[in-house]
């Protein structure tokens, strides 16, 4: 197991430093390919609009080299990289590294916590109507789970405030003594998006392990239904939802980049958000970076968690160790 | 301690349209003595052993009454029934090697029966080191600490053997039990049956084996369209069988068929293997097999389950590298003309396309006359409607005809066939076998042929490849 986890692990890490090199690269030309002038946004970001001359917009441009030929910003950017300098942000100066250490805490906590909350929401509800295929509760959940994948995150962030905060008064929209309204909103926002997809993987599978040799010989041998279910059906069922989750990352990344903004949760989407408007391409590319090498951390517990759960997965995981 | 007995009185199952599935019929099975069921696929058989259960899908209903020992119930009060599954009536599922949970280790899957199931209550830990002792006296020790999937099918057999007879039942149905399984997995599990036979249980088997009905002795029943046509003794029925479509199963046995023609096996050459090996890991499957194949020859290919048979076969075709030696084709010769049929045919069809969706669309990729099809369908005896079937709603045997048409249209040099007809009963395989055999040799193919059963290849085929562990 221990070959097995650091194999893993090794991969991962490989994989880790390819994909900080790819994001810090592509967003390296997306930022010098946007149109305006950078310098000008960078001074109107610090000064303000009204504040902007061409010379402060030269002075600018001097002392962020932001005249070097493109090859040679690149060359030096990936060189600062190599040596774990993100640099120092455009408008506060201040180290990316230190901003998004700040950040990255809250990033995590908000993207673990949609994660976790997600499989909660999802898990009960998917075997339950698993159990019972075109029952009620399969076709409330599948009506609900349609409803809420095709709402945007944003809308629904908006609707869930207007409905817990505004109406019901269960939880902060904004919270008095924080500048911000709590976790739960934002995490459940996230949480239900993630859910409609997630219950009706888990319904499908439990659907799929009901309807198996094995499950049906587990009661045959005489357990009861419960015994049946907690010993031979949860654990496969979970598997298949678990696997998904992987897949569901992709849209967890970008919703949190836009939950972040909308309920003003001081993590890195949210700095994100703010870099892009400011033309602040140290803070751009540090997040972005960081974005990514969250994404395989998440990818890594995702694929840990597989293995956990499925003897068949650690298997041939130990056999792709050993070749 | 004896097994109850198991009265069985005017048992009948009707679909939701009030078809019968199963006419009414009645038996008993005394303990000590076995009782076979025989018969084609649809036949019934498995409907009938799930209605004693009370295990039928929802919309089958069945009716009558099953006695089991003192206890009475009405058929169609399954949940009546439930209370015994364990304790006094088991049942060993088709397919073991699926009727396992994937993600627990065998020996716990025994232990369980014991823990929750079994009279004796017995804590985990005993429950463990029975389950253990258990499969030790099976000759599977080695499986108790090993998932499903690293088993093979004859040991998933008695892992699963053993977590039915765990739970204390002393009556067990057993359906289909050597389907896929080689000749000493089958003889392996005889022995296991005829030992809960002597030890005073009950065992009421389903199966398609001849051999198998013979070896348990006891009574025999032949069942064809839900219909129970004879019963009686093994000696009665299968020496001296009354009916008509009885005789035919016997005779579809491949203990009792002609001997093939022999095939020239001088045609031109197809391909040359020389000093071929595969390993896996550390292991080594096969290694240094040279090989010739001519046009119109027949080759059986044995070995022990496990032993790379299907893989050599795949390499041969080149769907698999091979590790050592190389293989050449017959200069000018198409890998295309290189065809396999598969043991499933259900998974070589696409599952949601209409079978004349599949014959199109090959029909137009390698650019083939379409008036071909008509004629072939007819020479495998299929009927042109099945066409607009899909995969799922034909039969296995149909099925496997179709695929070998497609095949056939390919019109190719050597058909590797893996297992061909393991999963049809013994009507149709005698058939999908013949016609096999009829339209190989009318476009002298060659035909390389995988199978567990010794008789079969022995009957059919004229050239033996016998592969070891190295």
């Amino acid at each position: 197991m221990i070959k097995v986890l650091s194999h893993l692990l090794l991969r991962r890490c490989l994989q880790a430093v390819l994909v900080a090199l790819l994001v810090s690269t592509v967003s390296f030309f997306l930022m010098h390919s946007l149109s305006g002038d950078l310098a000008f946004r960078i001074a109107a970001g610090r000064y303000g609009y009204d504040m902007v001359t061409a010379a402060a917009a030269e002075a600018v441009r001097v002392e962020l080299g932001l005249d070097r030929p493109l090859l040679q910003g690149l060359i030096l950017w990936w060189q600062q990289l190599l040596q774990f300098d993100l640099g120092d942000s455009y408008l506060s100066s201040a180290p990316v590294i230190e901003e998004i250490r700040e950040q990255f805490g809250h990033t995590l906590q908000l993207a673990l916590s949609a994660l976790v909350l997600s499989v909660v929401i999802a898990l009960p509800i998917g075997l339950i109507a698993g159990l019972n295929p075109h029952g009620w509760l399969d076709r409330v959940s599948l009506t609900l789970s349609i409803i809420l994948r095709a709402f945007p995150p944003f809308l629904l962030g908006i609707l869930l405030i207007l409905l817990l905060s505004s109406k019901l008064g269960i939880t902060n929209a904004a919270n008095a003594s924080h500048e911000h309204g709590g976790l739960f909103l934002p995490a459940l926002t996230l949480a239900l998006s993630l859910a409609a997809v997630s219950s009706r993987v888990a319904r499908d599978a439990m659907v799929e392990v009901r309807r198996s040799a094995y499950f049906n010989f587990a009661r045959t041998k005489g357990l009861s239904d419960l015994l049946a279910l907690l010993r031979h059906g949860i654990r496969n069922a979970a598997v298949p939802v678990i696997a998904y989750l992987g897949v569901q990352l992709v849209f967890l990344m970008e919703g949190v980049i836009i939950i972040e903004s909308l309920f003003a949760w001081p993590g890195i989407g949210h700095a994100l958000a703010h870099a892009v408007f400011g033309r602040d391409i140290p803070m751009i590319q540090g997040t972005a970076i960081v974005m990514g090498l969250l994404f395989v951390l998440c990818n890594t517990l995702v694929d840990i968690a597989c293995m956990l759960a499925d003897p068949r997965q650690r298997y041939l995981a130990s056999r792709r160790a050993d070749a | 301690m004896s097994a109850p007995e198991l009265k069985v009185q005017d048992l009948a199952v009707k679909d939701g349209k009030g078809n019968w599935l199963v006419q009414p019929c009645s038996f008993t099975l005394k303990p000590g003595v076995a009782l076979s069921i025989i018969g084609g696929s649809g036949s019934g058989k498995s409907l009938l052993v799930q209605a004693i259960m009370g295990s039928l899908a929802s919309g089958l209903r069945a009716s009558g009454e099953i006695r089991l020992g003192n206890a009475v119930s009405r058929a169609e009060d399954a949940s009546g029934r439930r209370p015994w599954w364990g304790h006094t009536l088991a049942m060993l599922p088709q397919e073991p090697w699926l009727a396992l949970n994937p993600s627990m280790r065998a020996g716990k899957q025994v232990a369980e029966s014991y823990h929750y199931v079994s009279n004796t209550r017995m804590g985990m830990a005993q429950a463990k080191m029975q389950a253990s002792a258990d499969l030790n006296q099976l000759g599977v020790a080695a499986a108790s600490e090993k998932y499903p999937f690293m088993l093979s099918g004859g040991m998933a057999q008695r892992v699963a053997f053993a977590a039915t007879r765990a739970g204390g039942a002393q009556v067990v149905i057993v359906d289909e039990p050597t389907k896929g399984l080689d000749a000493d997995a089958r003889d392996n599990l005889l022995t296991v049956l005829q030992t809960v036979l002597k030890q005073g249980g009950s065992v009421l088997t389903i199966t398609h084996d001849m051999h198998v009905a013979r070896m348990l002795g006891g009574n025999v029943m032949v069942m064809r369209d839900s219909n129970v046509l004879e019963q009686g003794t093994a000696e009665q029925v299968l020496e001296n069988p009354q009916h008509e479509y009885t005789r035919a199963l016997l005779a579809a046995d491949p203990e009792n068929w002609t001997q093939a023609m022999p095939a020239p096996g001088t045609g031109q050459q197809i391909l040359e293997a020389r000093g071929l090996g595969k390993r896996y890991g550390k292991q080594t499957l096969f290694s240094g097999i040279n090989l010739e194949i001519h046009a119109g020859e027949r080759i059986a290919i044995s070995g022990p389950s496990g032993a790379g048979k299907t893989t050599l076969g795949n390499m041969l075709l080149g769907l698999v590298a091979p590790d050592q030696g190389s293989i050449a084709l017959a200069p000018g010769l198409d890998k295309l003309k290189l065809q396999k049929l598969y043991q499933d045919p259900v998974s070589a069809f696409a599952p949601r396309l209409t079978l004349k969706q599949a014959f199109d669309d090959l029909i137009r990729l390698h650019k083939l006359n379409p008036s071909a099809l008509p004629p072939m369908l007819a020479r495998l005896k299929l009927d042109e409607g099945l066409l607009r079937r899909l995969p799922s709603q034909v039969s296995g045997g149909e099925l496997q005809r179709l695929a070998l048409a497609r095949i056939l249209l390919l019109s190719p040099a050597l058909i590797f066939a893996d297992e061909p007809t393991s999963r049809l009963d013994p009507i149709s395989q005698q058939d999908t076998m013949n016609l096999l055999l009829e339209t190989v040799a009318e476009n002298a193919s060659a035909i390389l042929l995988v199978t567990h059963d010794r008789e079969l290849a022995a009957k059919t085929m004229q050239r033996h490849i016998a592969i070891q562990h190295a």
